[in-house]
């Protein structure tokens, strides 16, 4: 339990009013449209969707994950944090390309790259799943702040996981992603402001730099301090072998579109950017912040383990930043620190349950059951989904200590299989939706065989996860190979369509010229010529 | 002509050449560099200043690199983007989307 002072919760109710003041402040924008609830308009600078991205990714449980990969491998445990890179070749590539289809959302997009039945398959199957994904992050993000509450007021978990997630549904309601937009800049600067200033106390209750250094060193484990402190080729819980296949499937993945889970609520930061060069900064300089953030909150978790070296409960140990917060901040700080944490955790809530509520809107009700709904109707539809959502995360949250390692498994079936097909859809035009339909679907057997039953049977030995990833690529290649090249390509006009559009990168030659012949390509050039 | 393109027509910056590449190959990089470098720096020790510097060096040259041609697909494909898409319909008689 931590004492407040008077100072204290007057931070913390000066903030929220603040915070919840300024988004419903945009309440009269954010109901103009569809178009403004869900995307503020397309008309964003790139440093708005920027502080957004970092916000966002700044959770109330990404500082305890941290902590935990950083407390037991040393720095080395900052490539666990690397996954988010994949935004260094995104911002310049499927960013681009998809700015340019104008998709509201990763559903809506499968229908403009494919055709036919596959491809409303591939949208009702990414939204209905979209749709849950966000519940699920609302409880897991929920449940985290329920714990910090937990150990700050002793309060019973359920506490903290409803009150904050209501208290952000309010600007959320009124005014869409506005709100969330408009709120998350604040958060972001007060969260990085924080996230410096309780780090740096941290650092300097533990001595300083200096004495961090010498410290490990006199422990025997300056290791600890070097980047790259790996266990071996093959060997060992931090082989180099899981490096390389993290870095691969990190940057790589930014040619694609899905290749990390996180791809989804960027989709929705690229698309409320004003142009392609706005969307590529404020995922490039998003990313960039997230990054830096990380290595700061790691050299703090290496100042804590300096003070605490002989925490071997992982439960402990992952709350170590907070500690270096509640523990060493003074009087009248605690409270700024908690408002800190407020707004790391709403941040986070605000995006899903906004992103959630999009693709049940735009994707479900606008495109199966109510093609000719009006603009007025769709804010409505919104809210409504938005609120579905937060109560549906409260149970999700409640449900989420018995279901964890299943929905961790569910995350991993929903990855390793499909990273490839993610960058096939976007770089190679024989890339059909059956072949893509059938490489979810197969993951979905692959995956149970590979981590659980074919292990459980003796047939082959329990990998560790980087070996999975590669026989799951593998896997899942022998079949939606065969699916793709059985099946018809795509119908040309389509595929015409979507290039002059999106301008993809690739193995397209087919279809460009294609375009070419019909002339399309040379009366584009003719129509931005005459803008010059 | 430089080896860095940056004076771009609309036509052209349409088009992936080697300055996306070369944005592509200095961006992770950059980001590794910035990554190491912030807690090495913060530890106060020299290879951290060295690798950091390294790594803003990399993203000044990255954004030099790619900044003129980004300017010139949003100045024109933004501005054309719906006169684009109607020329479009009406030449391959595409579908009308929902929405």
């Amino acid at each position: 339990m931590v004492t407040f002072e008077f100072l204290d919760w007057l931070w913390i109710v000066l903030f929220v009013l603040v915070m919840v003041g300024s988004g419903i402040l945009f309440y009269r924008l954010g109901k103009r449209s569809e178009s403004d609830f869900f995307l503020a308009g397309r008309g964003l600078p790139w440093w708005l969707p920027a502080s957004s991205v970092y916000a966002t990714h700044t959770a109330t449980d990404t500082p305890m994950w941290v902590t935990g990969v950083i407390y037991r491998y040393g720095f080395a445990g900052i490539w666990y944090t690397f996954f988010s890179a994949w935004c260094a070749i995104s911002a310049f590539v499927s960013t681009r390309i998809f700015r340019r289809s104008l998709a509201y959302t990763q559903a809506e997009w499968n229908t403009l790259r494919f055709g036919g039945l596959g491809a409303e398959m591939l949208r009702g199957w990414i939204s209905g799943w979209q749709v849950f994904m966000n519940m699920f992050i609302l409880g897991w993000v929920g449940m985290a702040m329920g714990k910090v509450c937990n150990y700050i007021f002793g309060w019973d978990l359920w506490v903290g996981l409803i009150l904050f997630s209501s208290v952000c549904a309010i600007y959320v309601l009124a005014a869409g992603y506005w709100g969330v937009i408009m709120a998350d800049f604040q958060q972001g600067i007060i969260a990085f402001a924080v996230i410096i200033i309780v780090s740096g106390w941290g650092i300097a209750a533990a001595g300083g730099p200096g004495e961090i250094v010498s410290k490990l060193g006199d422990m025997g484990l300056s290791e600890k301090l070097n980047p790259f402190a790996f266990s071996g080729w093959f060997t060992g819980d931090f082989p180099i072998a899981w490096f390389i296949t993290m870095m691969f499937i990190a940057i790589l993945g930014g040619f694609g579109m899905g290749t990390s889970i996180d791809w989804y609520a960027e989709a929705q930061r690229i698309q409320s950017a004003k142009t392609v060069r706005d969307a590529s900064y404020s995922i490039w300089w998003g990313t960039a912040l997230v990054l830096i953030r990380n290595s700061v909150w790691a050299i703090a978790v290496l100042a804590f383990f300096v003070l605490f070296p002989n925490i071997s409960n992982a439960s402990e140990y992952e709350l170590g930043w907070f500690r270096l917060g509640f523990d060493y901040l003074p009087a009248g700080m605690v409270g700024f620190f908690f408002a800190a944490i407020i707004a790391i955790h709403i941040s986070t809530i605000s995006t899903h349950l906004n992103l959630g509520a999009m693709y049940f809107t735009h994707d479900l009700y606008l495109h199966y059951f109510k093609p000719k709904a009006t603009e007025k109707e769709l804010v409505w539809v919104g809210r409504v989904a938005t609120f579905v959502l937060l109560i549906g995360s409260f149970f999700y949250g409640l449900m989420m200590e018995e279901i964890t390692s299943w929905l961790i498994f569910a995350l991993w079936l929903m990855a390793a299989g499909i990273w490839l097909p993610n960058i096939l859809q976007v770089v190679w035009w024989r890339f059909n939706a059956w072949g893509y339909l059938s490489s979810w679907i197969a993951n979905l057997g692959l995956s149970w065989l590979v981590v659980w039953i074919l292990p459980h049977f003796g047939i082959i030995p329990s990998l560790p996860d980087y070996q999975q990833f590669w026989l799951l690529m593998l896997l899942g290649a022998l079949i939606y190979l065969p699916v793709t090249f059985f099946t018809k390509p795509e119908d040309m006009n389509h595929l015409v369509k979507y290039y002059v559009m999106s301008r993809p990168i690739g193995w397209w030659k087919p279809v460009r010229k294609e375009a070419e012949r019909l002339g399309l390509l040379h009366e584009l050039e003719k129509i931005s010529l005459k803008g010059v | 002509m430089a080896f860095i393109r940056r004076d771009w027509d609309p036509v052209h910056a349409d088009e992936w050449t080697k300055e996306d590449w070369i944005a592509i190959v200095l961006s992770p990089l950059a980001y590794i560099f910035l990554s190491i470098g912030t807690g090495l720096s913060i530890l106060l020790l020299p290879i951290g200043f060295i690798t950091f510097s390294i790594g803003i060096v990399l993203t000044i040259l990255m954004h030099y690199v790619i900044d003129p041609k980004l300017k010139m697909i949003s100045s024109e494909y933004e501005k054309r983007q719906r006169e684009y898409l109607e020329e479009l319909e009406r030449k391959v008689r595409w579908e009308k989307k929902n929405g």
